[in-house]
């Protein structure tokens, strides 16, 4: 007898052949490159880890180092901005609510590129607009944070900080307001309500909050490469120049690897304690 | 040992308390003495202002005129955990990301009580509100209805607070376990001692636990009283009508137009069918329009021109007629009352 699909199985062909096709297949042949011999562009080659040990004795694990360190920052800043936003967009739920929503929400809309280039132009020292302005109107001469690593911070939060605000949001939304005044009524303080009520029950929006800003910020180039200047290389530019200039994709994908390989060691985990279903059946 | 209400001071004392909500007043100058340890129930209909009070009281709303004065001690201000008083809320409010154990000692645990004494009065809370022990460690989102109802208890009698207020607890749960409850709460409020504030819409509730019971309207306390004597001398057509069905009947209809300001306010049970040769103060010639059976009692419908009367006797009272038999009803003006309003 001839085993039949259920008609949801064949619902779900097309997206797991995206998936295998999309997903699965590229991971597997950037695996398989990284165990090529150095800039070779065949997968016929006698497997080698001399890219895993060039990535190290090449200096390579500086960019990896900075791009994890302005990972973590940049979560780090986008959590501290977004809870206190977060609270005041679900407290004062109504028409201010909306409209500081669609004001947050809608740079995403446009062209990362285009927005950091903005940043460019008002950090931009003399006659950028922040400098500009203060000159002109308070008589200011002011230095520029331009082609810094604290640019290229700034730049991250700002275009990460959508990514955490929003499930911030959908998680405070988890937290029933009963529960919080019950805290209070029984002697918490508003430290004690964070700690035992609001953080634990917003922690599943936190959570999908934190691994997004981290990962979106771990495979981050553009701010560092349009604010940043020179003054740090990540890893994805890193990677872009082994796969480009150099032509060796070899290294590039052993690089890539290393790159899975450490998001990975921070989404597994997470994810293993994360409780989505209860953050999707709200 | 339970203090008895109206043996000592006021514990609690409202001094002419007021919130607005734009042009609402949800409060209105409400002036009210609760005693130490007395179990003082305000009812009222569904937008009276009884949980925007209950919510002042507990430090969970803020005032814009009046006081609210502890043992003499004004604590209008005093925000809600710095008040020696603890709720049990509508939803109840157990957290639910933590055990029975850890919602019953979260008071505590506010109040920097180590883990071992935490546990213990834990125990002993559990004990009181007739909880097994094994449910410690059980996630709170493992019990049943009237569990939860237990853990709530325990949880805000753990501080051992000199108030506790109840904002409509049991409305959300079945009539057995309901009227298992209510009884568990008068008990509790017995072996405590402490002074229960309950808010309800139930006037079988108020009823069957209270000591004094406290009308609610408009954001007003329009009758305060124990509940017998508010069940039945009413100062009010509307308190009359809150506390139970009742026979409103115009004044003139009953003194013969000697008097024809407001109505005469008669209970069901006074309301009798009387034989042939009995007399009362005021006679009714009906007919009867339908009966039914409430377990040990039994009330009848009787049409009386165009009134409608509602009586009850007892379920094996003999005297009722069938529907559709004619019968006289009749009461004593001692048994009735007179409102104006």
């Amino acid at each position: 007898m001839r085993a039949r699909l259920s008609p949801g199985m064949l619902a779900m062909l097309p997206v797991m052949a995206l998936i295998l096709l999309g997903f699965v297949v590229p991971i597997l042949l950037v695996f398989a490159y990284s165990l090529m011999p150095p800039r070779t562009f065949s997968l016929a080659g006698e497997p080698t880890l001399a890219n895993y040990e060039a990535a190290v004795t090449d200096g390579y694990l500086l960019p990896l180092g900075w791009s994890v360190w302005l990972a973590a920052l940049t979560t780090l800043i986008c959590l501290a901005l977004a809870w206190p936003t977060a609270k005041a967009l679900v407290r004062f739920a109504g028409r201010l609510a909306t409209l500081a929503t669609i004001l947050i929400a809608l740079p995403i809309f446009i062209s990362e590129s285009v927005r950091l280039f903005g940043t460019a132009l008002f950090m931009m020292p003399g006659g950028g607009i922040l400098a500009g302005s203060l000159n002109a109107l308070f008589g200011l001469k002011t230095g520029s944070i331009l082609y810094t690593k604290t640019a290229t911070l700034l730049g991250m939060v700002y275009v990460h900080f959508p990514f955490m605000l929003f499930p911030i949001v959908l998680g405070l939304s988890l937290v029933p307001q009963d529960q919080v005044e019950a805290a209070r009524d029984l002697g918490a303080g508003w430290l004690q309500v964070l700690r035992e009520v609001e953080l634990p029950l917003a922690a599943p929006g936190i959570t999908v909050g934190a691994l997004l800003t981290f990962v979106l910020s771990l495979g981050a180039n553009a701010e560092a490469a349009i604010l940043g200047g020179q003054a740090v290389t990540v890893i994805t530019k890193a990677i872009e120049q082994r796969f480009g200039y150099a032509q060796d994709w070899p290294s590039g994908a052993a690089l890539t690897v290393l790159v899975i390989l450490v998001t990975a060691a921070v989404i597994f985990p997470v994810l293993r304690r994360l409780d989505l279903d209860r953050l999707i059946r709200r | 040992m339970a203090a008895s209400a109206g043996a000592g001071a006021p514990i609690l004392t409202l001094q002419g308390l007021t919130r607005r909500f734009g042009e609402v007043a949800a409060v209105d100058g409400i002036d009210l003495a609760i005693e130490d340890g007395e179990f003082f129930t305000i009812v009222g209909p569904s937008g009276s202002g009884k949980s925007t009070l209950i919510r002042i009281l507990a430090g969970l709303e803020r005032v814009d005129a009046g006081a609210v004065l502890l043992r003499g001690q004004a604590i209008t201000d005093v925000p809600a955990n710095r008040r020696p008083t603890a709720m049990v809320f509508q939803s109840l409010a157990l957290f639910n990301h933590k055990t029975v154990g850890e919602n019953i000692e979260f008071a505590l645990k506010m109040r920097g009580v180590d883990p071992a004494a935490r546990r213990a009065r834990a125990r002993e809370l559990m004990d009181l509100v007739r909880l097994p022990e094994t449910y410690y460690a059980r996630p709170v989102t493992q019990c049943s209805g009237g569990e939860r109802q237990r853990v709530a208890l325990a949880r805000a009698l753990a501080s051992d607070p000199e108030i506790l207020f109840f904002d409509e607890p049991l409305s959300a749960i079945d009539y057995r376990l309901r009227k298992m409850l209510e009884v568990e709460l008068k008990d509790l409020h017995r072996e405590t001692g402490k002074t229960f504030i309950y808010i309800t819409h139930s006037l079988e509730e108020a009823m069957v636990m209270s000591d004094r019971i406290g009308i609610m309207r408009d954001g007003r306390l329009v009758q305060i009283g124990p509940p017998l004597e508010i069940y039945q001398r009413p100062r009010s057509r509307f308190v009359a009508e809150f506390m139970g069905e009742v026979n409103v009947l115009p004044a003139a209809a009953v003194t013969g137009g000697a008097d024809t300001e407001g109505w005469y306010v008669v209970r069901p049970e006074q309301l009798r069918p009387l034989p042939p040769d009995a007399a009362a103060d005021i006679v009714f010639e009906a007919e009867i329009v339908n009966d039914y059976l409430l377990g040990s009692r039994k009330q009848f419908h009787a049409r009386a021109g165009e009134r409608l009367l509602i009586g009850e006797v007892a379920a094996t009272a003999v005297g009722v007629p069938p529907p559709g038999e004619p019968v006289r009803l009749g009461f004593d003006l001692a048994d009735a009352v007179r409102v104006t309003e």
